[in-house]
């Protein structure tokens, strides 16, 4: 380990930032990613870096990583410009970037993770005692506590992201950014993060957070710096900032959320009837029901069964499923089995699960239309089909022949949303976690076109481990705790207080519809 | 990076034509990468037909078309199979199986319309179930058909004990694969036939649509509720029929059934595949590009023929041209895709 290891308040003086990096300028052929982005870190600070998609966060942090050269501007650490010609160099300088996505070898044990690359040895010989000595040392600093003869692939998301973020600090890193961690985390993940990002900034290094969930920072963040259009427009201290401000600074104009409290609500008996989903030691749901029109969120922590659910009804999971649609018994013992009884799922992972990435917009969009007879001219039977309903959904491409790859975030998830709506006759639409790594405009503009389709008569399912986008969305909320649905609330009458006390506890309180009574 | 131009908004377009840039463009792209082959391929005949004069005769072109079209017709095959990420490896047995059960049938006096019949079912069938195998059980598919390689080729070898099937075959079968039309091989244009009716499978059924689907995003397909197994176990029936179609040519042709034939096929309809441009991880591709990479390398291999190169030098050469045309075309995609 280098003896700059435990980089205290004492290598910066505390007028001087840990980090500056001012008028950055950087071009990409047709787009001005950074226009003059400016950010100050202190010492000892977590600093949130806010925007929406494309405001040039990412830019900027490719930037300070080494991997992008900037047009224009500069970069002092503790006072003393630096050129950070590599990822390399960026790593030497003491700046350490975990990815969203992490960047571990799954099949290698964490000793062999943390230490790659730079595992002590004898000539080719690898020490293995001392690399584990080492490795246990960097864990025991992050605050875990699993073996480091663990293969990575087999340690929980949380302590994945621990070794990501020791292996930052076996780089002696000054600097930490850290990219949306609570995307891959759950809630009580995401406290064991927390802590260590507080133990870090008390031994006085920086952190840099980026996320999209305003909770998360008003909690971890001591600053923030908002960017927009590739500005930074704002630097707030946030003991005395509210997030609405921070929303308002990030969109740059009031942009109206539908309430779900304006609307009147649906009655009658459930179109969708969960009478029963039990897998052993995953999840025992029992009595949740959807009416046509309505959409009952489901909260949760991590973990609580959210996605077991989702999966187990559009049959993609092993369990013992009892469930009636409009009043008949549904076997859904596969996708397609679940597809032709009208249930439509956007699952979890856009990119992994729901889109054709080398396929264009239009085939996506209509890739579930086609399997009627004649079977014939699917793509100009696609094209004719998906037309109208990407239209309706405002998904912005350059053409339908656009590869989907290449489109936002928030067109994405919407393409995939067009599959289904293309599709037609869909009774029962399942969402799960539909606006994850969305910006604030296009979440928006994602649950207005859920709400939209709720409108037609379609029953929504809505998993999403924001509650506040829940009690704005949702007209019932059902609560998740270790696979039982604990408590159902009414988001008009309950606030999200008491909602998230149920999810982080279990506990049902008085006020709440307990199961079993009639919803 | 970024695209400048995904933020274009959706133009109203009341006919479906709306004008688009970076489509026509990105089209442009593909037509290059496209066109790339055939450029390569016409060059590649120029410089043949210049430095080999009998290279041009009508005699060497059909002989040229006919020896490229077994391999092209289990090329077509391969390529669908591709298209869905996954391989055939077990093709050069199949197709000796075919060859071989058509020319016993046939010797049993079985009527050779139902002979061939039985032995496309049967490549089917052994098509059907590796991929079975591989669909319904996860298995990798290169480990089911590398199984199918080697134990095929044993049940083939059983058949006769190794030795050559056949020999009073009718004059009619064997036209079949040796036959021509004016100075078309009959071969050739089953080889014309079968890439043409492939191309519309692709792209004019539904079928075709789902092959692409499954091979750019097996997980997406089936939570989209496509039948991806059923695709998957389909596309291994048709290649090993196809397989067992360019087995039962071979026979006809040969007037015998040779079960030591094809040994090395899967190579060369694999190479023809990739060399077409299409995608070894599926989605992207199809039988277009196939058929002009199976005529190119065998215009590469017949120039060397009639120059009289050695066969051990036009490896060499078939293996650097693979080369070649590869990152020239991986160079090409990654720049349209870049516009």
């Amino acid at each position: 380990m280098s003896p700059h290891d435990t980089a205290g308040p004492a290598t910066g003086r505390d007028d001087t930032p840990r980090l500056a990096m001012r008028g950055i300028v950087k071009r990409f052929p047709g787009t001005l990613a950074n226009d003059g982005a400016e950010l100050v870190v202190r010492p000892g600070e977590t600093h949130c870096l806010l925007g929406e998609n494309g405001a040039g966060k990412s830019t900027l942090m490719k930037i300070l990583a080494g991997s992008y050269r900037p047009d224009a501007g500069e970069i002092l650490l503790d006072g003393e410009p630096v050129t950070l010609t590599s990822p390399q160099a960026g790593l030497a300088a003491g700046i350490a970037v975990i990815y969203q996505e992490l960047d571990l070898v799954p099949d290698l044990t964490v000793a062999q993770n943390l230490l790659l690359g730079h595992a002590p040895s004898w000539g080719p010989v690898v020490r293995r005692r001392q690399r584990a000595e080492l490795a246990r040392a960097a864990v025991a600093r992050v605050g875990g506590d699993f073996s480091v003869h663990t293969p990575v692939r087999d340690l929980p998301i949380a302590a994945q992201q621990l070794t990501a973020i020791a292996r930052a600090l076996t780089a002696d890193a000054r600097v930490i950014v850290m990219d949306e961690p609570s995307a891959t985390l759950g809630e009580s993940d995401l406290r064991t993060v927390f802590q260590v990002i507080r133990s870090l900034t008390a031994q006085g290094r920086s952190v840099i957070y980026i996320s999209h969930r305003m909770d998360e920072v008003m909690e971890i963040g001591d600053r923030a710096t908002v960017m927009r259009d590739g500005r930074s427009v704002a630097v707030r201290d946030l003991a005395t900032t509210t997030a609405d401000e921070l929303v308002a600074d990030m969109i740059g104009e009031s942009r109206e959320l539908v309430r779900t409290t304006d609307r009147p609500r649906p009655e009658g008996r459930p179109l969708l009837e969960i009478r029963s989903v039990r897998s052993p030691g995953l999840i025992d749901i029992a009595g949740i029901g959807v009416r046509a029109g309505e959409v009952v969120g489901l909260a949760g922590l991590g973990g609580a069964g959210r996605t077991t659910l989702l999966k187990a009804l559009f049959g993609d999971t092993p369990a013992t499923v009892s469930v009636a649609l409009d009043g008949t018994d549904l076997r859904l013992n596969s996708p397609a089995a679940a597809v032709r009884a009208g249930l439509a799922l956007v699952p979890e992972s856009r990119k992994e699960q729901g889109l054709m990435p080398g396929l264009s917009v239009a085939r996506n969009a209509a890739v579930t239309a086609l399997g009627r007879p004649p079977w014939l001219f699917p793509r100009r039977l696609g094209r004719r089909l998906s037309a109208p309903v990407l239209t309706g959904l405002g998904v912005r491409s350059s053409s339908p022949d656009q590869l989907v790859g290449k489109l936002s975030g928030g067109n994405q998830q919407k393409v995939v949303l067009a599959k289904w709506i293309t599709k037609g006759g869909v009774r029962v639409l399942l969402l799960d976690e539909p606006t994850r790594g969305l910006d604030v405009g296009a979440k928006a503009d994602l649950y207005r076109q859920v709400r939209h389709l709720a409108d037609q008569g379609v029953a929504v399912l809505l998993a999403s481990s924001e509650l506040s986008e829940l009690t704005a969305n949702a007209d019932r909320i059902w609560v998740l705790h270790e696979g039982r649905n604990v408590a159902c609330f009414d988001p008009r009458t309950t606030d999200e207080t008491t909602i998230a006390h149920t999810v982080i506890t279990g506990a049902t309180p008085t006020g709440a519809t307990p199961p079993g009574a009639p919803s | 990076m970024s695209t400048s131009t995904t933020v274009a908004e959706p133009k109203p377009a009341p006919g479906g034509r709306s004008p688009r840039t970076s489509s026509s463009r990105r089209r442009g792209a593909d037509l290059v990468v496209r066109f790339n082959l055939v450029l390569v391929f016409l060059a590649l005949c120029v410089v043949a037909s210049l430095l080999a004069p009998e290279f041009l005769t009508t005699r060497n072109l059909s002989n040229l078309l006919q020896q490229s079209a077994l391999t092209g017709i289990v090329a077509v095959g391969m390529t669908l199979v591709i298209l869905t990420a996954g391989i055939d490896l077990s093709v050069g047995s199949v197709a000796a199986f075919g060859g071989m059960t058509v020319a016993l049938l046939i010797d049993k006096d079985i009527n050779f319309l139902l002979a061939i019949a039985v032995s496309l079912a049967a490549g089917a069938l052994f098509g059907a179930v590796m991929g079975g195998l591989s669909a319904y059980l996860s298995l990798p598919a290169f480990m089911t058909t590398l199984a199918g390689l080697t134990g095929i080729r044993g049940l083939t070898y059983l058949l006769t004990d190794g030795e050559p099937a056949g020999g009073d075959i009718p004059h009619a079968f064997q036209l079949l694969g040796g036959g021509f039309i004016g100075y078309v091989p009959i071969v050739g244009l089953i080889f014309v036939a079968v890439a043409v009716a492939a191309g519309l499978l692709l792209r004019g059924t539904t079928f075709g649509e789902y092959i692409y689907a499954v091979g750019s995003n097996k997980e997406a397909a089936r939570l989209s509720g496509l039948p991806v197994r059923g695709v998957i176990t389909a596309v291994f029936a048709i290649s090993g029929c196809l397989s067992a179609l360019a087995g039962v040519l071979l026979t006809s042709r040969l007037t015998i059934g040779q079960p030591t034939a094809f040994s090395g096929l899967e190579l060369d309809a694999i190479a023809a595949v990739v060399l077409g441009g299409t995608n070894l991880f599926g989605g992207r591709g199809g039988v277009m590009g196939t058929f002009v990479a199976v005529l190119l390398l065998s215009v590469l291999r017949n120039l060397c023929n009639l120059m009289g190169l050695g066969s051990f030098f036009q490896m060499v050469v078939t293996g650097l041209i693979l080369v070649v045309a590869l990152v020239l075309n991986m160079l090409i995609e990654k720049r349209g895709s870049r516009a």
